[in-house]
């Protein structure tokens, strides 16, 4: 009855769209402007400075034929897809899941201990958990050499995609973990019971009587997370993109070209392959909601 | 017990023992060396001092950058917040024309224009309105990046809250700001709470906005400056680092310890527990 | 000064839906009205466009002297309590009887001073500190009767205002709410689907239904002489049975039994046509015996206990089933035949289209 009893204060039609108007304004100036602002861009060779900074040419689609054959964006690309395949598809998710099924059973205190430090290492400032890293990897003196006893190993340098990755999954599991922990505590646990009586070990258990009823939330998160890494800028705290374009993901690359090197109108059209992706995964997600509600 | 289930829990143990390892090492430099008189990179018991704190003050840009992240998050905050209720209040009683679109394309566009994606025309956006080095701008643009989740939580949480206590104010005679004020504010506290937190630290965890939009060294917030101290070029000066490190993140631990506790950090991502 | 008049009132929401459907009714002033109705019917729609919360297609509204149809539901000088009390939770007890008094920018002084008076009156006494959350379900109806009571409105507009109570608590308010509207004199619009409790407490009913008026009336007109089967079927706590009859030439031809001249010379009107009518007797006056010149011969099916009463279901030769309430200790046993014999004067006719034969100038029955 949502004509019948809506407008409960008397708030009235004109007054409704008086206070929708500011969050709307803010929304369309930056987020519908910009998204559309990119195809215009995108379709010009605009830069900040030259001759084209003072008068852009239309290059069409020039840019996005550019971007495509060149080996820069193609092997940022390649990065970007290692980088999300890595860090969130399997990391996170597998983290999180193992994670939230093994502390079911732990102790309070340890279960309370290890779900605060996962939250830590999510709710702390980029910059901050980037130098962390950067201490933590460090050729002399970082931690992580002397407890693995390889003094002088420059991790970031020698293994800079690796170093990324771990890094992220350190960083964003406890969205999974959270998830899977609601996601493991609706799952009625009669029916784990009547598995286990049958005689199902840990992983039949898991197979024949979690996934089934897990298995929608697994999809929408790895969706959600994929869509959030494949987004991540925080990467360029700890490389910038080096060494030599080794750990040049997506964002970082845009940066690069864009912003530091000035081509504002090939960044655009970037962007724009960006934003298509973006869009393309989202309604992936919003697609499976519906199916699910 | 059996050897199986022996041998199990020792694997058990030991996997709860590498995943706290791996989780908390990286962490532990953030609890020893901002005490340390001589801190190195490596994770070592302190020579525990407070001196670094206060040698903060030597830095130029250490205390005003942390009073530019709380003008910056403070800002979005209000903003989000009182924006977002507002919005939010308007589309969960009037019956706009098309608001369950709006609520979902908003959200989708939210999800799809990210910082990342959309850096180059923000900031060839605000370079045309003259907000290029202007804090003003970085709060907008958050606000702006912020407020359709914002609406989303709110306007699920006003729908919740029954009419008829609205009703009964309006038939007692109250006029619409009258109940707006006398009622739904207060009943909607918790909500606006949250998202006022939830905006806050965000925003305060920033970086890429304001790296992108801000130039002048005094304007820039802990989160831009926290990545200058480390990433010029030269020795590190550990000991800033780390005080300033703490400092910036002090707010956030804070905050989070302080609404686990009053609300439980329980968010679900759409699932009923 | 608290008469309630409504002429024409049509309320058509979109999608043509018609919840009230050019309404005429008048309450009168001090008077404790019900409307009632199973759901859907537009009692509450009624309620809430008396209140000025809904707006009204066509038709006008009067309260006391004024034509309120257009007014703001903060000027038409009513207060509604709604089913769930709405209480503002935040707000004391004395902060929310006091509430109207504010929006009408009485001081502080003064509206604490009254907030306690009316609180005292209704038994709040202690509590006016406390917050809504902090009190029982009792408690917080009587708080937001007194806070509509605070501002001395012409009328209390009540939405369902016991359904909100377990059981027995219900009892004990009915008879609070009856007693104090009595005492206080107030015009009183309250809105119900339980028919007990519109019988019980009402001065006069309002049956609805799809949007219309279908009976008004006092509670013993609306209970011995229902107007059509509709109203017929919803009251009574035991559904009155209806059995099909054949009307020939002044006989009636019912249940396997034709009625001679007792019943049939009682029209003083015109003769009613001859053809298929519906009788109408509610179990409480079926007595098992063989009284009065209707009888039937039934075998008795099945027996439930009431308590101090027990309703029997019995089936006749014919097929139709009879229901009979008698006092406990003196029913027969399943599958015992019986005769069943209703009281005539209780006895009602409707014809074809559900609508009332029996003439109202029956003299009332004397009791059995």
């Amino acid at each position: 009855m949502s004509d019948h009893a809506a407008d409960a204060a008397g708030l009235g039609r004109p007054r409704a769209a008086a206070f929708m108007a500011p969050a709307l304004l803010l929304i369309t100036a930056f987020l519908v402007v910009p998204a559309l602002w990119t195809l215009v861009l995108g379709a010009t060779n605009y830069r900040l400075t030259g001759l084209a900074a003072a008068n852009p040419q239309f290059v069409g689609t020039g840019n996005i034929t550019e971007a495509l054959s060149d080996p820069g964006f193609g092997w940022s690309l390649w990065l970007t897809l290692l980088f999300v395949l890595g860090s969130a598809i399997f990391g996170q998710s597998l983290a999180g899941l193992s994670l939230a099924w093994s502390l079911r059973s732990a102790p309070k205190v340890v279960k309370a201990v290890v779900e605060t430090l996962v939250l830590m290492a999510w709710i702390l400032p980029s910059s901050v958990v980037a130098f962390l890293w950067v201490a933590y990897l460090s050729r002399h003196g970082g931690t992580l050499n002397a407890i693995l006893q390889t003094p002088g190993t420059d991790w970031l340098i020698q293994h800079p995609m690796a170093s990324i990755i771990v890094f992220n999954i350190w960083r964003g599991t406890a969205f999974s973990m959270l998830l899977f922990s609601a996601a493991l505590s609706a799952v009625p646990p009669s029916q784990m019971e009547s598995a286990r009586l049958a005689g199902a070990g840990t992983l039949a258990q898991l197979r024949d009587v979690v996934f089934p009823h897990i298995r929608g939330h697994v999809l929408t998160n790895t969706l959600l997370i994929s869509l959030w890494t494949f987004n991540d800028f925080t990467p360029y705290l700890l490389t910038a993109g080096g060494p030599n374009h080794a750990t040049e993901i997506l964002p970082v690359f845009i940066y690069n070209r864009a912003l530091y090197g000035g081509e504002l109108g090939y960044g655009s059209a970037i962007s724009f392959l960006m934003l298509i992706i973006n869009l393309v995964i989202a309604l992936f997600y919003v697609r499976l909601l519906r199916e699910r509600r | 017990m059996s050897p199986q289930a022996f041998l199990r829990r020792v694997g058990f143990v030991l996997f709860l023992a590498v995943v706290t390892a791996f989780w908390a090492l990286p962490m532990l430099w953030l609890v020893t060396a901002p005490f340390d008189a001589h801190p190195g990179l490596t994770v070592r018991w302190p020579e525990w001092t407070l001196d670094n704190f206060r040698r903060l003050s030597e830095s130029p840009y250490a205390f005003s950058s942390l009073r530019n992240s709380v003008l910056l998050a403070g800002g979005a905050m209000i903003l989000v917040t009182v924006f977002g209720a507002l919005a939010a209040y308007a589309l969960s009683r009037v019956h706009v024309p098309g608001r369950g679109a709006i609520l979902y394309g908003m959200l989708l566009l939210s999800s799809i224009v990210t910082g990342t994606a959309a850096m180059v025309p923000i900031f060839q956006l605000m370079f045309t309105l003259g907000l290029i080095d202007d804090r003003t701008g970085v709060i907008l643009v958050l606000t702006g990046g912020l407020l359709p989740a914002a609406i989303f939580v709110l306007k699920d949480f006003m729908d919740a809250t029954p009419r008829s206590y609205e009703e009964s104010a309006r038939v007692f005679g109250a006029s619409p700001t009258q109940v707006l004020r006398h009622v739904v504010l207060p009943i909607a506290r918790p909500g606006l709470a949250t998202i006022a937190v939830w905006a806050l630290v965000n925003a305060w965890g920033d970086f890429l906005t304001a790296y992108i939009l801000l130039r002048d060294p005094t304007k820039t917030p802990a989160g831009v400056v926290m990545y200058t101290f480390y990433s010029e070029g030269g020795q590190a000066n550990l000991p800033l680092i780390s005080a300033f490190s703490v400092l910036y993140a002090l707010p956030v631990v804070v905050l989070y310890i302080f609404v686990s506790r009053r609300y439980g950090f329980r968010f679900h991502g759409g699932i009923k527990s | 000064m608290g008469e309630i008049r409504i002429e024409g009132l049509t309320k058509v929401y979109s999608g043509n839906v018609t919840a009230l459907d050019r309404l005429d009714l008048t309450i009168n002033d001090g008077e404790f009205f019900a409307l009632l109705g199973p759901s859907g019917c537009g009692k509450t729609t009624l309620l809430r466009t008396i209140a000025g919360l809904e707006v009204a297609t066509s038709g006008r509204i009067h309260i006391g002297e004024r034509d309120v149809t257009k007014m703001s539901p903060g000027d038409r000088d009513v207060a509604m309590v709604f089913q769930d009390y709405a209480l503002f939770p935040h707000m004391t007890v004395s902060d929310n009887i006091a509430y109207p008094l504010r929006i009408r920018k009485v001081d502080q002084a003064s509206r604490a001073q009254t907030a306690a008076r009316v609180g005292a009156g209704l038994g709040l006494n202690g509590l006016l500190e406390r917050r809504p959350g902090e009190l029982s379900g009792g408690q917080q109806q009587r708080v937001a009767l007194a806070r509509a009571m605070a501002c001395e409105p012409s009328a209390f507009l009540f939405d369902e205002p016991l359904s909100n109570l377990d059981a027995r608590l219900r009892l004990e308010a009915r008879t609070f709410l009856k007693g104090l509207q009595h005492q206080l004199g107030v015009t009183t619009v309250f809105v119900t689907h339980d028919q007990a409790e519109a019988l019980a407490m009402a001065d006069r009913i309002a049956v609805m239904e799809a949007g219309r008026l279908r009976q008004l009336g006092t509670p013993a007109e609306i209970f011995h002489r229902p107007i059509d089967t509709f109203v017929a079927n919803f009251i009574g706590s035991a559904p009155m049975t209806m059995l099909d009859a054949d009307l020939v030439r002044g006989r009636l031809y019912v249940a396997g039994t034709t009625i001679e001249q007792e019943v049939a010379v009682r029209w003083s009107g015109p003769d009613p046509s001859d053809g298929p009518v519906v009788l109408g007797i509610r179990p409480e006056y079926v007595r098992v015996g063989a009284f009065g010149p209707m009888t039937v011969q039934a075998t008795i099916r099945i027996v439930e206990n009431l308590g101090a009463t027990v309703l029997l279901t019995a089936e006749t030769a014919s097929g139709d089933r009879l229901q009979a309430l008698v006092p406990d200790g003196t029913q027969p046993a399943v599958g015992a035949q019986v005769e069943l014999s209703p009281v005539a004067e209780r006895v009602l006719l409707y014809d074809e289209e559900g609508h009332l034969m029996t003439p109202a100038t029956q003299a009332a029955p004397a009791p059995a």
